[in-house]
C-alpha cells in the first residue's frame, strides 16, 4: 500500500516536471511570494525610517525654539509653537501582513492645544495605491495560493478520464481512493513546501521576533492550504469534467475572497454606522473657539472642576493668559469626550462584528489571523490612538505647573518633556480564535468531500 | 450564413441552464450593487450636506469677533459625492471627507471610510463597477471559451467550413451572437438602474451628468466586447475546450487580480512619498525664511513696513491710513500659501508618477484602462480628489485674505480687542463645490482611453486575423 503510494507519487513528480504549465504556475507563485516579501519588508522599513526621521524633526524644532526664546520662556509659547510626535512602531511581523498600516497614520503630530483637532490628521497617502492594496506575503497566501492549488488540482481526476487513462490505471491493483490520495498528497507536498519556504524566507528577511507566532503563522498557512485542497477534493468528488471543475473552483474562490467580503462590508457599514466623526470635529471647534467669547471666570471654574489642584492659582486679569487659553482648549476636548469614546468604540464594535461574521469566508478569517499576529489591524490603531491620548494628557501634566505656577520654561526643561513611543502588539486571542474556526472549516470540507466521494459512484468510462 | 450562426449561438446559449443561472446571479449582484451604491451614496451625501450646512450657519451666525479670531475659527469643506459615484466608489472610500480650513494652516482631508473600517474593506467593495469590471468578463469567458474548440471537438468545424465560410467569418458570427447574449444580461440592469437614478428626488439631470453616464456605459461596452473577441480568439488557439478555459481564466486572474495590485505597489516603491511631517517641516522652514504672520521682527516685515511708510509719507505705523497688522498678515498668508502650494504640487506630482505606472499597465491590461476611465466618469478618481482639495485650499485662502482685508481696513493698528458685528461674516459666501465637466474628467484619462481603444483595435485585427492560422485536424 505504502509502496504503491510512493510509486504513484514518483510518477506524479515525473508528470509534473514534464508539464510546463504547472511548472510555470508554481514558479510564478514563488516569484509572487518573493516579491510580496520584498514589498512588505521595504514598506515596513520605510515606515521605520520615517518614524526615526521624526526624532530629527523634533530636535530641529527644539533648536528653533531655543533660538526663538534664548532665555527663559513662557511655557505657553512653547506649548503653542513646539510640537512632538506620538509614534506607532510596527511590530516585526508587520512586514508579513501589513493590514491597515498603510491607511491609518503611524504617527501623530501633537501640540499642547486641544487633542481632538489633532488626533485624526492623516498621513500623505496615495489613494489609488491603498485602493489597490498591499502585495504583501499575506496577500500571496490569502489570494494567490488558492489559485495555485486550484490550478494544480482542478483536473486531478478529470484529466485521467478525459485522456482515457483512468480505466488503465484502475486496471492495475490500485483503488480509486489511493490514486486520488496520492495525487492530492503529491500536490499538498509541493504547495506546503513552497508555503513553508516563503514563510521562512519572510521571517528571516523581516527579522521577526521568534516567539509562539512562528508556529501560529505556519499552522495557519498549512491549515489554509489544506482547506483549499479540501475544496478541490470536494469538487473532484463530483466526478465532473475539467471545464466544470475549473469554473466551479474559481467560482468558489471568487465567492469566498471577493463577493462575500464585499457583501459583509456592506452589512457592517449598514448595521454598525459610525456617524460621530464629522459631528465630533464640528463640535470641538465650536467649544474651543467659543472659549474666547465666554467670561474667563466661567471657563476657569469649569476647568478647575477637572483639575482642582490648580484652583488656588491667581485670578486672570487682562485680555489674555496662556493658562486660560489652554484651559478652554481642554474644555473643547472634554465637550466631545463622549463622542470621541463613541467613535472609537463604534470602530472597535465594527471590527468585532467582522470577527464574528468571518465564519462566512475563510479568506477573511485567515487575513484576520495574519493581521492579528502582525498587530496591523484596526484594534491596534485604536490602541495607538488611546496611547496618544494618554501621552497628550502627560504633556498637559508636564506643562500645567509651568503655566499655573508661572514657572519660567528653561532650555533644560525640553529634555524633561515626555516622549511617546508605542509599538503595535499582536492580538493572540483573536488569532487563536481564528485558527480554531479555520480548523473547523477544514474538517467540514474534508468530511463533506469524503461523504461525497463515497456517495457518488465513480463514473469511469 | 454568418447571421444564422450568430442566431444559433444566441439561442443555444439561452437554452443553456447553467449559463442562465450564472447570468441571473450576476444580474442580481448588479442590482444589489446598485441598491447598495445608492444607499451608501445618499447616506454619505446627506451626512456631508448636513455637516456643511451646519458649519455654514455657524460661520454666518457666529458671535461678534475680532476678524483674526474669525480667521482661526475658519470653516470646513465637506466633499460632496459626485452624482454618479454610486456606480463606482473608486477612491472615495480611501479619500478624506472633511478639510478644516483655517488661517496659516493647510490641514489634511480627514475621516475616510477606509480609516473607519477594519481590513475587511481591503477585500473590495460591492459596487456596480466591481460587477462590471470583474464578474461580467468572467461570465463572458464562461460563455465563449468553447466557441471554436467545441466545433473542433465535435467535428463540426470541418462541416461548417465546407459550407464555404471562412474561419474569420465564423469567428465574427460567434462574436455577434455572444455580444447579443451579453447585451441581454447587461441591458435589464441598465433599464432597472436608470429609473432608480432618475427617480431620486431633488436631483436634476444635467447634460454633463448624462454625458458622464453615457461615456461610462460606452467604455464598459467596449470593454466587454474586447473580452468577447479575446475569448473567441483564445478559443481558436486550442484543440481542447478545457485548455482554452484554463488559459482564459489565467488571463483573467492576471488582469483583474495580480497586475492592478502589482503596478500600484511598484509605483509606490519607485517614487517615494514624503511624510506629511517632513513636508510640513519643510514648508515651515521655507516660510520662516520669509515672512512670519505673527512676528513683526522679521526682515521682510521690516521691508514691508518701510515700503508702506514711504508710500503714505508717514513716520509711524499708527499714522498709516491702513492697519499694518492686516497687511502684514495678508503678506504672510500669501507667502506661506505659495510655499505650501509648491510642496503640495510636488506631492501630487509624486502620486501622479506612481499612478502613471498603472496607467501604462493598461496597455497590458484592459481591466486597468476601464477602471481608470470608470472612476474618471464617476468622479471618484485621483484628479477629482485633488480638484476638491485645491478648491478647498482656494476657499481657505480667500477666506483668510478676506478677513485680513477687513482687519486692514476697518481696525486700527495694534487693535486686538474690537469685535466686529456678526453681520460682517454673512458677507462671506459659504464653500460650494462643483464637480468639473465630463470633458475635463476624460482629458485626465487620455492614456487609458488610448489603451482601451488600442485593445479594441488589436483584438479585432491582429487577434481575429490569427484565427486563420488555426489548425484544423
Amino acid at each position: 500500500m505504502i509502496r504503491k503510494f510512493w510509486i504513484l507519487i514518483k510518477y506524479e513528480w515525473i508528470n509534473f516536471r514534464a508539464d510546463k504549465g504547472l511548472l510555470i504556475l508554481t514558479l510564478f507563485t514563488l516569484l509572487a511570494g518573493l516579491y510580496g516579501i520584498y514589498y512588505g519588508t521595504t514598506e515596513i522599513d520605510r515606515q521605520r525610517r520615517n518614524i526615526a526621521a521624526l526624532d530629527s524633526i523634533t530636535e530641529h524644532n527644539i533648536e528653533e525654539m531655543k533660538a526663538k526664546y534664548p532665555g527663559e520662556a513662557d511655557a505657553g509659547d512653547i506649548g503653542y509653537y513646539h510640537s512632538t510626535f506620538a509614534v506607532n512602531h510596527p511590530d516585526t511581523w508587520a512586514s508579513l501582513s501589513m493590514g491597515q498600516r498603510d491607511v491609518n497614520p503611524y504617527y501623530i503630530k501633537l501640540r499642547l492645544l486641544n487633542l481632538q483637532s489633532q488626533l485624526y490628521d492623516t498621513e500623505n497617502i496615495n489613494p489609488l495605491k491603498v485602493l489597490s492594496g498591499n502585495f504583501d506575503l499575506a496577500f500571496v497566501f490569502v489570494y494567490l495560493f488558492p489559485l495555485l492549488i486550484i490550478g494544480l488540482c482542478f483536473n486531478i481526476l478529470s484529466v485521467e478520464k478525459e485522456q482515457g487513462t483512468l480505466p488503465l490505471l484502475l486496471s492495475q491493483p490500485l483503488g480509486l481512493p489511493l490514486i486520488v490520495g496520492a495525487k492530492l498528497g503529491f500536490r499538498v507536498m509541493i504547495v506546503l513546501a513552497l508555503a513553508l519556504l516563503l514563510s521562512i524566507i519572510a521571517m528571516g528577511w523581516g527579522r521577526v521576533v521568534p516567539d509562539v507566532r512562528i508556529g501560529m503563522w505556519l499552522g495557519t498557512v498549512v491549515l489554509y492550504c489544506l482547506f483549499w485542497f479540501g475544496v478541490a477534493f470536494l469538487v473532484a468528488a463530483l466526478h465532473k469534467g475539467s471545464a466544470f471543475n475549473a469554473i466551479t473552483l474559481l467560482g468558489v474562490w471568487l465567492l469566498l475572497t471577493i463577493v462575500i467580503p464585499a457583501l459583509l462590508n456592506v452589512y457592517v457599514a449598514v448595521t454598525q454606522p459610525v456617524p460621530q466623526a464629522l459631528e465630533l470635529t464640528i463640535r470641538q471647534r465650536e467649544v474651543v473657539h467659543g472659549g474666547w467669547d465666554k467670561p474667563k471666570r466661567e471657563t476657569m471654574e469649569a476647568f478647575f472642576a477637572r483639575y482642582p489642584q490648580w484652583t488656588d492659582t491667581t485670578e486672570i486679569k487682562g485680555r489674555f493668559a496662556w493658562r486660560w487659553y489652554y484651559a478652554f482648549h481642554q474644555l473643547g476636548d472634554m465637550a466631545v469626550e463622549d463622542l470621541a469614546r463613541e467613535y472609537q468604540e463604534g470602530l472597535r464594535a465594527r471590527h468585532q462584528l467582522v470577527e464574528r461574521l468571518n465564519v462566512l469566508s475563510v479568506p477573511v478569517n485567515v487575513q484576520g489571523v495574519f493581521n492579528a499576529l502582525a498587530g496591523s489591524d484596526l484594534p491596534s490603531y485604536l490602541d495607538f490612538l488611546q496611547s496618544a491620548t494618554r501621552h497628550h494628557d502627560s504633556l498637559r501634566e508636564f506643562y500645567y505647573p509651568f503655566l499655573f505656577k508661572q514657572i519660567p520654561f528653561r532650555h533644560a526643561d525640553y529634555q524633561n518633556e515626555p516622549r511617546h513611543s508605542f509599538t503595535s502588539s499582536p492580538d493572540l486571542d483573536t488569532a487563536y480564535g481564528g485558527m480554531y474556526k479555520l480548523l473547523v472549516s477544514v474538517l467540514v470540507v474534508y468530511v463533506a468531500g469524503l461523504v461525497l466521494f463515497r456517495l457518488l459512484p465513480a463514473m469511469v468510462k | 450564413m454568418v447571421r444564422s450562426i450568430a442566431q444559433k449561438e444566441f439561442i443555444s446559449t439561452l437554452r443553456d441552464s447553467r449559463f442562465m443561472a450564472l447570468s441571473i446571479i450576476v444580474l442580481l449582484l448588479l442590482l444589489a450593487a446598485t441598491v447598495v451604491g445608492l444607499h451608501s451614496y445618499s447616506t454619505l451625501q446627506k451626512e456631508r450636506e448636513v455637516a456643511q450646512q451646519t458649519v455654514n450657519d455657524q460661520f454666518a451666525n457666529s458671535a461678534d469677533r475680532h476678524p483674526h479670531r474669525m480667521a482661526h475659527y475658519g470653516s470646513y469643506a465637506f466633499r460632496p459625492k459626485s452624482s454618479i459615484s454610486f456606480l463606482d466608489f473608486g477612491l472615495d472610500s480611501y479619500t478624506g471627507a472633511s478639510v478644516y480650513m483655517e488661517a496659516h494652516r493647510q490641514n489634511s482631508a480627514n475621516f475616510s471610510q477606509a480609516q473607519q473600517s477594519s481590513s475587511l474593506i481591503r477585500f473590495g467593495e460591492m459596487t456596480v463597477a466591481f460587477v462590471l469590471q470583474m464578474l461580467i468578463p468572467l461570465l463572458i469567458i464562461f460563455l465563449c471559451f468553447a466557441a471554436i474548440t467545441q466545433e473542433k471537438e465535435t467535428g463540426t468545424l470541418k462541416i461548417l467550413l465546407s459550407q464555404g465560410i471562412s474561419l474569420r467569418q465564423l469567428a465574427w458570427a460567434k462574436i455577434a451572437g455572444y455580444s447579443r447574449v451579453v447585451g441581454l444580461v447587461v441591458a435589464p440592469a441598465l433599464v432597472l438602474a436608470s429609473p432608480l437614478l432618475f427617480s431620486r428626488g431633488g436631483y436634476d439631470l444635467e447634460a454633463d451628468v448624462l454625458l458622464r453616464l453615457l461615456l461610462f456605459i460606452v467604455f464598459y461596452l467596449i470593454y466587454f466586447f474586447i473580452f468577447i473577441v479575446m475569448s473567441v480568439v483564445v478559443s481558436s488557439w486550442y484543440q481542447r475546450s478545457s485548455t482554452a478555459l484554463v488559459t482564459l481564466l489565467g488571463i483573467w486572474i492576471f488582469c483583474c487580480v495580480i497586475l492592478p495590485k502589482a503596478s500600484a505597489n511598484l509605483g509606490a516603491n519607485l517614487y517615494t512619498t514624503p511624510t506629511k511631517a517632513q513636508m510640513d517641516a519643510d514648508v515651515h522652514e521655507e516660510v520662516a525664511k520669509g515672512i512670519d504672520g505673527h512676528n513683526a521682527h522679521d526682515q521682510r516685515a521690516e521691508a514691508l513696513k518701510q515700503e508702506l511708510l514711504r508710500k503714505y509719507g508717514v513716520k509711524t505705523l499708527e499714522e498709516l491710513p491702513v492697519n499694518f497688522d492686516g497687511i502684514q498678515m495678508a503678506a504672510g498668508e500669501e507667502h506661506s500659501s505659495r510655499v505650501y502650494q509648491e510642496h503640495f504640487e510636488e506631492l501630487t506630482g509624486i502620486f501622479e508618477n506612481q499612478n502613471r505606472i498603472s496607467e501604462y499597465a493598461s496597455f497590458l491590461n484592459p481591466y486597468l484602462a476601464v477602471r481608470h476611465l470608470s472612476m474618471g466618469m464617476a468622479g471618484s478618481d485621483f484628479r477629482h480628489y485633488i480638484h476638491f482639495q485645491n478648491r478647498a485650499e482656494e476657499y481657505r485662502y480667500h477666506l483668510a485674505q478676506g478677513l485680513n482685508h477687513i482687519q486692514a481696513t476697518q481696525l486700527k493698528y495694534g487693535d486686538k480687542q474690537t469685535r466686529l458685528s456678526s453681520d460682517t461674516w454673512k458677507s462671506f459666501k459659504p464653500f460650494t463645490y462643483e464637480t468639473p465637466s465630463a470633458g475635463w474628467a476624460l482629458g485626465n484619462h487620455l492614456l487609458s482611453l488610448v489603451a482601451l481603444l488600442l485593445w479594441l483595435v488589436l483584438v479585432c485585427t491582429v487577434g481575429v486575423n490569427r484565427i486563420n492560422n488555426t489548425q484544423i485536424t
